[in-house]
């Protein structure tokens, strides 16, 4: 299973506030954050083909633009899934994270959630109707393995199992 | 490893989501820019150099530190009078009542049951000294300071909650209607403190200060003088960042009431002309147990920068350098990254640990004097922390003796992983070729 992660700077190990202006990247390599994932998606036989990111202060200032090249690139990679996050409680990169995955819904076949943490109910209540946002702690807070063992089952689940995908969503999920 | 986290993560959850713990760990932090500038003028009037005094009496006339001690004596001197309105304040608000309102009716209660006649001192008219005493306002009344914050808007937010309160008819203003609304809640919390006040006045205690302090605070304060106290602190701390939690978020719920009331010792003793004798003061713990953040990473983060042969790894190293001189290393905890990182675990958590052990060796043997009281930021950077906490050009030494071991323990790591990028790299690299070339160009993409 070939899973795409969707990141900001800070998570992909670029630097998150200290490189704020970092443009639309797409690696192959494993950095940052993606490291804390890829024992769970190992898990799931999932391998990530590519991580995509950006600095949050670029996003704010083409959110239109970012938004729709990252939907773009999924789609032209077409993975079996694109995992939107995990945001923790950054307000920009949920909303970024939100707003890809509702575009990869609408455009593409590509299989997506975003992740997320409560204090970002705003997002949460403006998007969970259209996309699955998966629950997780704030940065810093208690159960982030244990969410990623969820993120893990979830996508799991949405590729391999779809006849149990609103149970699991039910359970993981805002 | 998982049995471990299923036993830490209830704990951190129940300590970082308790309200009384919250209301206490972010009530000591209201004080903390007035402590600092405090700090400040206390290092003017005893900077680290001698013959300082006389040379600034030169210019400023005899008996200069006066003016200073003014500021010194609110800030240190007053230390339980501002802890009393942090927490009300921030208990307050994890009750969702009126938090100021809950602020000062903490204060006043905690004023109610402070001694206010000094029967050992009287002039020379016989008359008795009336009024507050340092001595109770101070570190000594930190631990009665909690306890009332907490009780008193405890008291006061059951009666708002039970609605015990005077309704006026609409139309009047806004503010009085909320003091009205107000007036039963207090009144409630000062007659439970009335009462409190008349119990302890009547036993041998004299008074709830003396009462609280020898049964409680002394003896917990006492647990922070034990060897292994600073051990256990920085062991926690890191041991929950390793799991993603806010290791101090967390352990400081339970240890920095002990770091506070153990660091204004040391500032008393030094008052009072004694030797100081407590090793585990806050600055202590902040500038001699971690450098560069949580896992002590700032030894790790100059190999990054300058060692380093991946370019991942050099990268990540020169944006999170400035801030890791400042204490700073989220970047490195969820970029490098720490967080469930079983291999970085060791040095992540052996570094903070070897610290202690090496500045608490380093104390014991006078290679460095205690830290004093004073109280700076804890973003102050190594090296500059280390002299103004102590006044020894040892301390800074120790401190750069302390990163060279804590380089030396994560280099064998480094090393393994800055080998493991370069070897992906490469790999990616050759992999580029084969792929075309512009495979991951965000350049002409369309969606439509």
């Amino acid at each position: 299973m070939k899973v795409v992660l969707i990141f900001d700077s800070g998570l992909a190990g670029a630097g998150g506030k200290s490189n704020p202006d970092c443009a639309l990247t797409a690696t192959r390599e494993i950095a940052g954050t993606a490291m804390l994932l890829e024992p769970h998606l190992k898990a799931i036989d999932a391998e990530i083909v590519a991580t995509l990111y950006c600095g949050m202060d670029y996003y704010k200032q083409n959110k239109e633009e970012v938004v729709t090249k990252l939907a773009a690139m999924v789609k032209k990679l077409s993975p079996d899934f694109a995992l939107c996050g995990p945001c923790f409680n950054f307000p920009e990169f949920s909303e970024m994270a939100a707003n890809t995955a509702k575009l990869i819904t609408e455009k593409t076949t590509v299989k997506t959630a975003s992740m997320m943490a409560i204090e970002n109910q705003n997002i949460i209540d403006r998007f969970k109707d259209d996309i699955a946002i998966l629950k997780m702690p704030k940065k810093g807070g208690t159960g982030l393995s244990e969410s990623f063992e969820n993120m893990a089952k979830f996508i799991d689940t949405s590729v391999n199992h779809p006849e149990n995908l609103a149970k699991v969503k039910e359970e993981y999920c805002y | 490893m998982k049995g471990l986290e299923k036993f830490l993560i209830p704990i951190a959850d129940a300590l970082s989501k308790n309200k009384v713990l919250i209301a206490i760990r972010d009530g000591f932090m209201y004080a903390v820019p007035v402590v600092i500038v405090g700090s400040l003028f206390l290092l003017i009037s005893n900077f680290p150099i001698d013959g300082w005094s006389e040379m600034i009496a030169s210019f400023a006339g005899e008996g200069w530190e006066k003016y200073f001690d003014a500021v010194i004596s609110v800030t240190f001197d007053c230390y339980a009078l501002l802890s009393v309105l942090g927490i009300g304040y921030a208990y307050g608000r994890e009750k969702g009542v009126d938090k100021i309102e809950s602020a000062v009716v903490s204060l006043v209660c905690f004023l109610m049951i402070t001694p206010m006649a000094h029967t050992a001192f009287t002039n020379a008219d016989g008359k008795v000294f009336g009024g507050f005493a340092f001595s109770n306002l101070g570190t000594k009344g930190i631990f009665l300071a909690m306890i009332v914050a907490i009780v008193a808007t405890e008291i006061f937010a059951f009666a708002i909650k039970k609605k015990l309160v005077i309704k006026l008819p609409e139309g009047v203003p806004p503010a009085v209607m909320d003091s009205f609304a107000a007036l039963i809640p207090a009144g409630l919390a000062m007659l439970v403190f009335f009462f409190v006040n008349m119990l302890f006045v009547n036993t041998s205690f004299g008074n709830a200060h003396a009462f609280i302090y020898e049964v409680l605070q002394a003896p917990l304060v006492g647990l922070g003088k034990s060897q292994g106290f600073e051990v256990i602190y920085q062991f926690l701390s890191t041991l929950f960042w390793f799991f993603g939690i806010n290791g101090p978020a967390v352990t400081n719920t339970i240890f920095a009431p002990i770091h506070k009331a153990l660091t204004l010792e040391n500032y008393e003793l030094a008052k009072a002309g004694l030797p100081m004798t407590n090793v585990f003061t806050s600055a202590f713990s902040d500038f001699f147990c971690n450098f560069g953040g949580g896992g002590s990473t700032l030894g790790l983060v100059i190999m990054m920068t300058f060692m380093a042969k991946s370019k991942r790894l050099k990268t990540l190293g020169r944006m999170a350098l400035p801030a890791g001189i400042f204490g700073i290393n989220e970047p490195i905890i969820f970029g490098f990254p720490m967080v469930l990182n079983v291999i970085m675990v060791i040095p992540f958590i052996l570094c903070p640990v070897l610290n202690t052990i090496v500045g608490q060796i380093a104390t014991a043997i006078h290679f460095i004097p205690v830290t004093t009281g004073v109280q700076l930021s804890w973003t102050t950077p190594i090296f500059i922390s280390g002299y103004l906490t102590t006044g020894s050009i040892n301390a800074i030494i120790l401190q750069f003796l302390m990163l060279l071991m804590n380089m030396a323990v994560y280099y064998p790591f480094f090393k393994m992983q800055d080998n493991k990028y370069l070897e992906e790299e490469m790999k990616s690299a050759n992999d580029k070729k084969k792929d075309e070339l512009d495979d991951l160009s965000f350049d002409d993409l369309k969606l439509d």
